[in-house]
């Protein structure tokens, strides 16, 4: 697949690295989601006078996954979950489940 | 929406006006809209975000939409049975587009 000309939105490889207060950094691969989803702005007659369309790539079906962190110290829960994503589309950012940011 | 290619470009639509709801006097002329496939990606989110959200947003989202950068104001000419006209109508129509900031509170 040629990235510089996809167009869609597909599951797609994603490193990070899983941290929290307490505990040791631990490196991640995991499935997330990247694409190129239609989107379009036009101008209206009446307020607000451009109407928008805006569905981003995001995730469709997700899983959770949850390791171990490393070195917590005692007392602190080493298990760290993080969502896997199974399928992925171009849907609205749902605000109660993510955070949606303007850009990257 | 033909053009399958990455980009936000510009895209001409016809807008129609009628004075009234039986249409008496109308309007219409060509006016372009910003449409196009920005980049979007979606990834589990940092520890602080989730402990900020009760653990609700797991997931974050970064993205770019196709957006209007630059606005015109198009005259629109008005015209009535008989030959009357009504004054200009003036329209809003993109002169420019850019993958830019979603702006829609609820993106």
């Amino acid at each position: 697949v040629n990235l510089r000309k996809f167009i869609g939105c597909a599951v797609r490889e994603f490193a990070f690295i899983a941290r929290k207060p307490g505990c040791g950094a631990l490196p991640v691969t995991t499935d997330a989601c990247w694409g190129r989803c239609e989107t379009w702005e036009r101008p209206v007659l009446d307020p607000p006078f451009i109407e928008s369309y805006q569905r981003v790539c995001t995730y469709n079906q997700t899983q959770f996954m949850t390791v171990q962190l490393p070195n917590c110290s005692a007392g602190v829960d080493p298990h760290y979950t993080y969502p896997v994503a199974l399928k992925c589309n171009c849907g609205v950012c749902v605000t109660s489940t993510t955070e949606c940011i303007a850009s990257y | 929406y033909k053009d399958l290619s990455p980009g936000c470009r510009l895209y001409p639509f016809n807008v129609t006006i009628r004075s009234d709801q039986q249409g008496t006097c109308r309007g219409a002329h060509m006016v372009y809209a910003c449409v196009g496939y920005c980049e979007s990606s979606a990834f589990p989110s940092r520890y602080s975000v989730m402990l900020e959200s009760n653990f609700t947003r797991n997931i974050t989202s970064a993205s770019r939409c196709c957006t209007i950068s630059k606005l015109t104001k198009v005259k629109l000419r008005v015209e009535c049975p008989g030959g009357f006209h009504h004054d200009n109508i003036e329209i809003l129509s993109a002169r420019a587009c850019r993958c830019d900031m979603c702006r829609k509170s609820r993106y």
